[in-house]
C-alpha cells in the first residue's frame, strides 16, 4: 500500500518512513506543504500522513486545497498540535483522523490500513474474494482456510486488486499504488506478480481485460 | 512597628489630628478668654472698690462723734463677701460686721492683697478723706473673682467637654462614609478570581480612587500579559517537544523492528541518540529562555565589568571540535580586551547561541568569522559566516520563538534568537542582523551601549 508521509522534521520523518515500510507500507516522503499538495493532487496514494506546521504551506492549507479540489484520498493528520479546537478543525478541514504526536508506528500502521479500508468501503479488516482471504493487519493470505506464502509485492498486488475487487486496474495504476519513488520497476513486473498469484492462488481468480488491465470479482457478498 | 501602628487605620489618622487641632484651638481660646476676662474684672470690680471707697468717705466727711463703733447691717448674703472699715482721726467708727477693729491692710493709699483672720484672700483699696482724718478700707474677697471668671470659662470650656465626643462620633461617622468607596474596591477585590484580568470597572468612582484604580487596572494589565507569555511558552514548549520525542519513539520502534537488518537497526539507534541529544538542547534552551523571562528587563542590577574578547574567546574554543568535525573554519579575531556590562554567564550564553547558530546553520566546509572590537566607543561583536544568508522576511522573522528558517535540515528549535535577543535587551545591546559583505552569508553585530 502506497503512503505519502508528509513531514519535515528530518529525524522524525526518517524514522516515520522506515517505520511504516517494515510495516509494509510503501512510503513516499515529502518535507514541505507544496509537494505535499502537488503530490496528493496525483491520487496515486492510498493513505496520506500530514504534518501541520510545514514550511511553504501549511498542513491545513494542503487539506483544504486538496478537499477543495475533489481528491478524496484518506488523509491522517500527524501532528503535535494537541487542542480541542486544533482537532475540530482539522477534521473539519477534511482530515480522516487526527493524531498528536509522538504516535506509535503499529497504531499509526492500522489507523491507515483502517482509513484505506473505509475508503474503499469496507467494514472489516478482512477481505475476501471466494475462496480467497486476506488480512491487510496480519499481512496473510489463505485460500480455503490454508495459508498461502506471498512475496511483500504479490501480497501488495493482491491487496490492490481486492480492495478494487469488481474495478479493472490499469497496469499504470496498479504500478504506481505498488511502488514508491527510486524503485526502477521492470516492464513486465506487474505481468510477473499477477502470473505468481494465479499459480499460488486460483488459476481465474485475477481476470485480465485485455487492453484494459486486471480485475478481481467479489463472487461472494462482501462482509 | 510604629509606622504600622500609625498607619493601622485611615479613620483613626484622619480623625486624630482634627480633633486635636480643635481641641487645642479651643483650650488656646479658653486661656486667653481667662486672661482677658480676669483682666476686665479686675478693672470694674476694682473700680467698684474705688467707687464705694469714696462714697463711704464721703459720707464721714461729716463730723463723727459718737465715741462707738457703727456696725453696717448686713442686707444680703453676699454681704459677708464685702468687707469695710472706716476710721476717723485713728478710731474706727465704722465697720462691716466681718471686719475686725484692727485696719485691714497695712497700705494707707492704694490697692493691695491681704489674708485676714479668715485665711482668705482679700483684695483691699485703703483712701483718705480729703482732711487726712478719715481712713477708709474696702476689701472683697478674691475668691468671687475667681468664681466669676470659673462662670466664665465653664461658659468656654462646657460646650468643648460636650461637643467633642460629638464631633468625634460625627467625624467617624463622616470619614467612613468617605471611606465607602474603598471598602467597597477591596470587596471587589476580594471577590475577583485571580484569573480575572478585565480592568476593574466601578461605578462612580471617586476623584481621589481614580489613580488607584488606574494602577490597579495597570497591573492588572501587565500580569495579564506576563501570564499569556507564560501560556503560551509552555505550550509551544509542551509542542515543540512533541516532534523529537515522536522522532526519539518512531526510531526506537523502527530499531526493535529491524529484526535481521543490522545496518538499519543501527542507523535507527543513532537517530535515536541523536533524537536524545536534540530534546536534551531543546529543554536546556527552553529552561534559558524561562531564567531570561524571569530576569529583570534591564542592567539596572547588573554592574560587573566582563571582558567579551575572553568570553568569546572561551565559547569559541568550546565549539571549535564542533566546527573541524563539519570541516568549518571557525575564525576568532578578538586583539584586545574588551570591557562591557554584564553578566558572564548571560553573556557567554548569548555568544554560544550566535557562534551555534552560525555553525549550524552553514554548510559542511563553512568559514565563520567571529570579532569582538569597539567602534566608535561601542563594544561591538560580530559574527559572519559563508553559509546562505538569509532573505528579508526570514531576518524580519528571527527573534519570534520557534521560528526556525524553512527547508533547513538542521534540527534547531528557533529558540536560540530567542535567547539572544532577551539576553541584548537585559544588558541594552542592539542586535543586528544582515548580510555579510566579507563571507556572503550572515553577520550579526551585537552592539553594546557606551
Amino acid at each position: 500500500m502506497r503512503v505519502l508521509l508528509a513531514e519535515d522534521d528530518a529525524m522524525l520523518g526518517d524514522g516515520l518512513r522506515a517505520g511504516l515500510r517494515q510495516l509494509g507500507f510503501q512510503v513516499d516522503w515529502v518535507r514541505d506543504g507544496v509537494a505535499a499538495e502537488r503530490e496528493l493532487a496525483s491520487g496515486d496514494y492510498a493513505a496520506a500522513v500530514l504534518d501541520l506546521g510545514l514550511p511553504l504551506k501549511d498542513g491545513m492549507d494542503v487539506l483544504q486545497a486538496v478537499r477543495a479540489s475533489k481528491i478524496t484520498t484518506p488523509v491522517l493528520v500527524l501532528t503535535a498540535r494537541d487542542a480541542v479546537p486544533d482537532r475540530i478543525r482539522g477534521l473539519d478541514q477534511g482530515a480522516d483522523d487526527y493524531v498528536v504526536k509522538p504516535v506509535d508506528l503499529h497504531e499509526l500502521g492500522a489507523r491507515l490500513r483502517s482509513l484505506v479500508r473505509r475508503a474503499h468501503g469496507q467494514m472489516q479488516d478482512v477481505l475476501r474474494c471466494g475462496a480467497v482471504l486476506l488480512e491487510p493487519s496480519a499481512r496473510r493470505v489463505s485460500l480455503n482456510g490454508e495459508c498461502v506464502t506471498l512475496s511483500t509485492r504479490e501480497f501488495d498486488l493482491l491487496h490492490v486488486l481486492m480492495l478494487n475487487a469488481d474495478r479493472v486496474m490499469s497496469r499504470e495504476q496498479l504500478e504506481q499504488q505498488l511502488y514508491s519513488w527510486g524503485y526502477e520497476v521492470e516492464s513486465n513486473a506487474i505481468e510477473v506478480h499477477i502470473h505468481h498469484l494465479r499459480r499460488k492462488l486460483q488459476p481465474d481468480l485475477i481476470q485480465t481485460v485485455r487492453g484494459i488491465g486486471y480485475t478481481v470479482q467479489r463472487t461472494s457478498a462482501p462482509t | 512597628m510604629r509606622t504600622g501602628r500609625r498607619l493601622k487605620s485611615l479613620q483613626a489618622r484622619l480623625l486624630a489630628p482634627l480633633l486635636g487641632l480643635l481641641t487645642v484651638v479651643w483650650l488656646g481660646a479658653a486661656v486667653l478668654i481667662w486672661f482677658d476676662a480676669s483682666h476686665e474684672l479686675d478693672e470694674l470690680l476694682d473700680g467698684h472698690l474705688a467707687q464705694a471707697a469714696a462714697l463711704l468717705v464721703m459720707q464721714q466727711s461729716g463730723a463723727h462723734e459718737s465715741d462707738s463703733v457703727e456696725d453696717a447691717p448686713s442686707l444680703h448674703k453676699y454681704t459677708p463677701k464685702v468687707v469695710f472699715q472706716v476710721f476717723h482721726e485713728g478710731r474706727l467708727v465704722l465697720r462691716s460686721t466681718n471686719a475686725g477693729t484692727v485696719p485691714i491692710s497695712k497700705t494707707e493709699q492704694g490697692f493691695s492683697t491681704v489674708r485676714l483672720a479668715d485665711d482668705a484672700q482679700w483684695r483691699v483699696f485703703a483712701t483718705r478723706g480729703v482732711e487726712r482724718d478719715v481712713q477708709v478700707y474696702v476689701g472683697e474677697q478674691t475668691e468671687s473673682r475667681d468664681s466669676i471668671l470659673w462662670a466664665v470659662l465653664q461658659g468656654v470650656l462646657l460646650p468643648l467637654v460636650i461637643a467633642l465626643p460629638l464631633l468625634a462620633l460625627v467625624g467617624w461617622w463622616a470619614v467612613r462614609q468617605g471611606l465607602t468607596p474603598l471598602r467597597h474596591l477591596s470587596q471587589v477585590l476580594a471577590r475577583r478570581r485571580p484569573q480575572a484580568m478585565e480592568p476593574l470597572v466601578i461605578p462612580d468612582l471617586s476623584t481621589e480612587m481614580v489613580p488607584m484604580v488606574q494602577a490597579l487596572n495597570g497591573l492588572f494589565e501587565r500580569i495579564e500579559q506576563m501570564l499569556v507569555s507564560e501560556r503560551r511558552f509552555t505550550a509551544d514548549a509542551a509542542h515543540e517537544l512533541r516532534t523529537p520525542i515522536a522522532a526519539i519513539r518512531a526510531q526506537a520502534q523502527v530499531a526493535l523492528g529491524a529484526g535481521d537488518d543490522a545496518a538499519q537497526r543501527d542507523h535507527a539507534l543513532q537517530f535515536t541518540l541523536a533524537g536524545c541529544d536534540r530534546a536534551t538542547r531543546l529543554v536546556e534552551q527552553l529552561l534559558t529562555l524561562a531564567r531570561l523571562e524571569t530576569a529583570p528587563a534591564s542592567a539596572d542590577d547588573v554592574l560587573a565589568t566582563v571582558d567579551l574578547s575572553a568570553v568569546t574567546r572561551r565559547v569559541a574554543a568550546d565549539l571549535a571540535p564542533t566546527a573541524l568535525a563539519r570541516g568549518q573554519t571557525l575564525a576568532l579575531e578578538a586583539p584586545s580586551p574588551c570591557p562591557v556590562a554584564g553578566d558572564e554567564t548571560l553573556i557567554g550564553v548569548l555568544v554560544r547561541n550566535l557562534i551555534d547558530n552560525a555553525l549550524r546553520y552553514s554548510p559542511n566546509n563553512a568559514q565563520v568569522v567571529v570579532s569582538v572590537a569597539i567602534e566608535s566607543g561601542q563594544a561591538v561583536l560580530r559574527v559572519q559566516d559563508s553559509g546562505a544568508g538569509m532573505t528579508e522576511p526570514e531576518i524580519a522573522r528571527l527573534g519570534e520563538r520557534f521560528y526556525r528558517v524553512l527547508g533547513s535540515d538542521q534540527p534547531g528549535s528557533g529558540l536560540g534568537w530567542s535567547i539572544v535577543k532577551r539576553i541584548a535587551t537585559v544588558f541594552g545591546a542592539q542586535v543586528q542582523v544582515s548580510r555579510s559583505e566579507r563571507l556572503g552569508g550572515l553577520a550579526v553585530a551585537v552592539r553594546w551601549p557606551r
